[in-house]
């Protein structure tokens, strides 16, 4: 109901700087006490009126008609910016103002409280002891902001009811409209007034959203230039312009925020996977999870790197798959069932997985190749399983991949040989962060001699030049993917996606940390395009092998499944097939096989 | 004793009366209704399962499941008899054709019916099919992986399908 909402507003407010999603429904419980704590309680007293009283706040002493509860929530929400941006500012002039000067009405009665404060706020202030000048209404063109004195310019924001900006589609969804008090002021009077550096608390979404954007930029900068005082000043600003957003916008710059936050207070973040409260390797397979339920990318890179793997396959009687991440073994139920369907019947199957070392010793890696192989048998694919836990595929040597069953027990020579596929769904990038990892890691492919390599990758460079150029790469990128995420559930029809949505939010979240936060050997997600991935397998001696239209087909068709799936698109790009949102490409696959030695002159000759 | 005549006679009258009192039942003949049943798409054949205990035991055969599968997705419908064995035993190992429907192809075809409608185009679902080529091999290759979830006795109900169907509002 609306007021669950309510609550659950002032919640979000409350744990403004922590990612907290796993809260949950118990957000009003939270509030209530701090809410008792910090006002002055009084007695009920007389009968509830003629309008319906919202009963929650009544329980709390507060009597608010339920008419008036989006108006109550509204003004609040005003003045906890206002006050929060001068305590940011260490302004106190507005504070003590409040504290002193202003004639406090019964805070029982909500509205009328509020109504006045905000009264207070807008009406003409007194001298401030250090008149600080107002940016112009120029200011907010796209510029790049100066770097900041400390402490940062206070916020003003002013709307104009005249303006005719028709919001784009995308803006449309990040807007959040809010109805402008006939009491504030427009930034051009503020500015006017030398004095009046009290912030103006109407918001206009739009231009917040604008000015959002640029303080993660300058807050990027910031940080790049090593100014911490400034930046750190910047992401409060981008936390508190960030909750007049809503949807997908809103999220992505708390993600950014938090990450801009924990590069700037923590330089030396602890524990491999960075940059989180739950260094697990269960909680991150769970987030995979829910990841892989509720969107299509991964669906997607299983599906074209299989169909590529199968028609690689075709026509032979023993196969292997190396998979450099196995995790759940999501992709290979459905290979099994391919290749136990197609014509002539299914090969002799061998699947090697290799995972990262469990820190409780469970055995995950066993267990999901008997998961598998129950199935295989119940399909009759001839089905044997082999795990290596590796914190690095570095580690990995060729012998390890080899078929050590050829020689002993079986058919020896007169076995065909095994047709090698190696599978790396967003693997790779994580050994750019050492030097010379994958490069060895290559070479390991090249010596099995593999029939067909399928990599998929985001489409993105987030390893590249300065950390400003980072950030904003995945500014763009991140804020794609969110869109993507908000497109479903929207098309789904409900409100929000609910846990899954919140669940997949977070896995991209760690990505965003990761990308902001870490440097050197931490910072694994090393994203790069995949025109830069041509480059290194070229160099590394492979050739691409083009991806069929058959994988092209089954992508679209599975696209057209999910709720939603008109924002994305499939394309074809050189033989590789990329996933998008609208018209921004957001991971790619690729297959490659190991490129024909150049014909050697000699060799050529003797072979005649 | 009857003479032979009278015994045509009663005969021919207790034939008269059968003929009389039976018209053509379609029960009579099971396979013939099975045959029939197949030809139904998904959610009529599961209401035609209410009908009485033989409709109901006509609709929970595979194999009339199986000729509606083939009706309505791409490239199952021609297969070869060799290679329907096997898709037969496959499908027979990972669940069944009834349980393949009822997980994969009927919220595709709604999924790709809703969408199609959308665009006021026909909303027979198999036109939907026609039109956007659902085929075999992807509703196999969903199926298998519901079917992998469930192995194993995972604790949370398996959720790889979940895309295809309408989210619950629990608000």
């Amino acid at each position: 109901g609306r007021s669950d909402r309510y609550f659950k507003k002032k919640k979000e407010k409350m744990k403004r700087g922590h990612q907290d999603i796993l809260h949950g429904g118990g957000g009003w419980y939270a509030v209530a006490p701090e809410m008792e704590r910090g006002k002055r309680k009084t007695t009920m007293g007389a009968a509830e009126e003629g309008g319906d009283v919202d009963e929650l706040l009544a329980a709390l002493g507060y009597k608010v008609r339920s008419s008036e509860m989006a108006d109550v929530a509204h003004k609040l929400e005003q003045l906890e910016m206002a006050m929060v941006s001068s305590a940011a500012t260490n302004d106190d002039a507005l504070l003590s103002h409040l504290a002193s000067d202003t004639v406090h009405y019964n805070p029982s009665d909500l509205i009328t409280w509020v109504d006045n404060i905000l009264s207070e706020l807008n009406a003409p202030p007194p001298p401030l002891p250090t008149p600080q000048s107002l940016p112009s209404a120029d200011a907010y063109d796209l510029e790049p902001l100066p770097a900041l004195p400390a402490p940062a310019t206070p916020l003003v924001l002013g709307s104009d009811p005249q303006s005719e900006v028709a919001p784009s589609p995308r803006d449309r969804k990040r807007m959040k409209v809010c109805s402008s008090p006939p009491s504030s002021s427009t930034t051009t009077d503020a500015a006017t007034s030398a004095a009046a550096a009290l912030p103006v608390v109407v918001v206009d979404s739009q231009e917040a959203g604008i000015r959002l954007v640029h303080a993660l930029l300058a807050g990027a900068e910031a940080v790049q230039q090593d100014n911490l005082k400034a930046a750190d000043a910047l992401v409060k600003q981008i936390s508190l312009l960030a909750t007049s957003q809503g949807g997908a916008m809103r999220k992505v710059a708390g993600y950014f925020a938090e990450a801009l936050a924990r590069r700037i207070y923590r330089p030396q973040p602890r524990g491999g996977v960075g940059c989180c409260s739950f260094d697990s390797v269960a909680f991150d397979d769970m987030l995979h999870m829910h990841f892989y339920e509720s969107c299509p990318f991964l669906k997607f890179a299983h599906f074209t790197a299989n169909q590529a793997i199968l028609e690689a396959f075709a026509g032979c009687r023993r196969v292997h798959v190396v998979d450099f991440g196995m995790r759940q073994g999501m992709q290979w139920p459905a290979l099994l069932q391919a290749l136990a369907l197609r014509p002539g019947g299914p090969p002799s199957f061998r699947l090697t997985g290799i995972g990262p070392p469990q820190p409780d010793n469970s055995d995950a890696l066993q267990e999901v190749g008997w998961k598998l192989a129950q199935l295989a048998e119940s399909i009759r694919v001839d089905f044997r399983y082999r795990g290596f836990v590796a914190a690095s595929l570095a580690d990995l040597e060729p012998y390890m991949l080899l078929d050590q069953d050829a020689d002993g027990g079986g058919g020896g020579k007169d076995e065909e040989p095994e047709v090698v596929a190696v599978n790396s769904v967003f693997e790779l990038h994580r050994l750019l962060a050492r030097p010379g990892a994958l490069e060895k890691v290559l070479g390991t492919v090249r010596a099995v001699r593999p029939r067909i390599v399928t990599v998929v990758e985001q489409e993105a460079n987030h390893n590249g030049g300065t950390f400003q150029e980072r950030f904003t790469e995945a500014l763009h990128y991140y804020s794609t993917m969110f869109d993507s995420l908000e497109g479903g559930a929207a098309a789904a029809g409900a409100d929000d996606g609910g846990p899954d949505q919140a669940l997949s939010e977070m896995y991209l979240g760690r990505q965003i940390c990761n990308v902001v936060a870490c440097e050197g050997a931490e910072r694994t997600e090393r994203h790069e395009t995949l025109a830069q991935w041509r480059g290194r397998m070229d160099r590394a001696g492979f050739e691409p092998v083009p991806i069929g239209s058959n994988a092209f087909k089954q992508a679209s068709m599975l696209l057209a499944l999910f709720a939603g799936g008109d924002g994305y698109r499939v394309e074809e790009k050189d033989g590789c097939l990329t996933l998008g949102w609208h018209t921004r490409p957001l991971i790619a696959t690729s297959a490659w096989r190991v490129a024909a030695p150049a014909e050697d002159p000699l060799s050529a000759l003797a072979a005649r | 004793m009857l003479t032979r005549e009278e015994g045509e006679e009663e005969q021919e009258e207790e034939e008269e009366a059968k003929g009389r009192r039976r018209a053509f039942s379609i029960n009579d003949n099971v396979d013939l209704l099975a045959e029939i049943l197949g030809r139904l798409d998904g959610r009529s054949l599961a209401v035609a399962g209410c009908v009485c205990r033989l409709w109901n035991a006509l609709g929970r055969r595979d194999s009339v499941w199986e000729a509606v599968c083939h009706r309505h997705v791409a490239g199952g419908g021609s297969s070869a008899a060799g290679g329907g064995c096997s898709t037969r035993s496959v499908v027979a190992a990972l669940g069944g054709y009834r349980r393949l429907y009822r997980l994969c192809i009927g919220p595709a075809l709604d999924r790709l019916a809703g969408s199609a409608g959308g665009r006021g185009s026909t909303t027979t679902t198999a036109a939907a099919a026609a039109a956007h080529h659902l085929s075999l091999s992807l509703s196999l290759s969903l199926f298998s992986i519901d079917c992998y979830e469930r192995l194993g006795g995972r604790q949370q109900p398996p959720a790889s399908l979940l895309f295809l169907c309408k989210p619950v509002d629990v608000s």
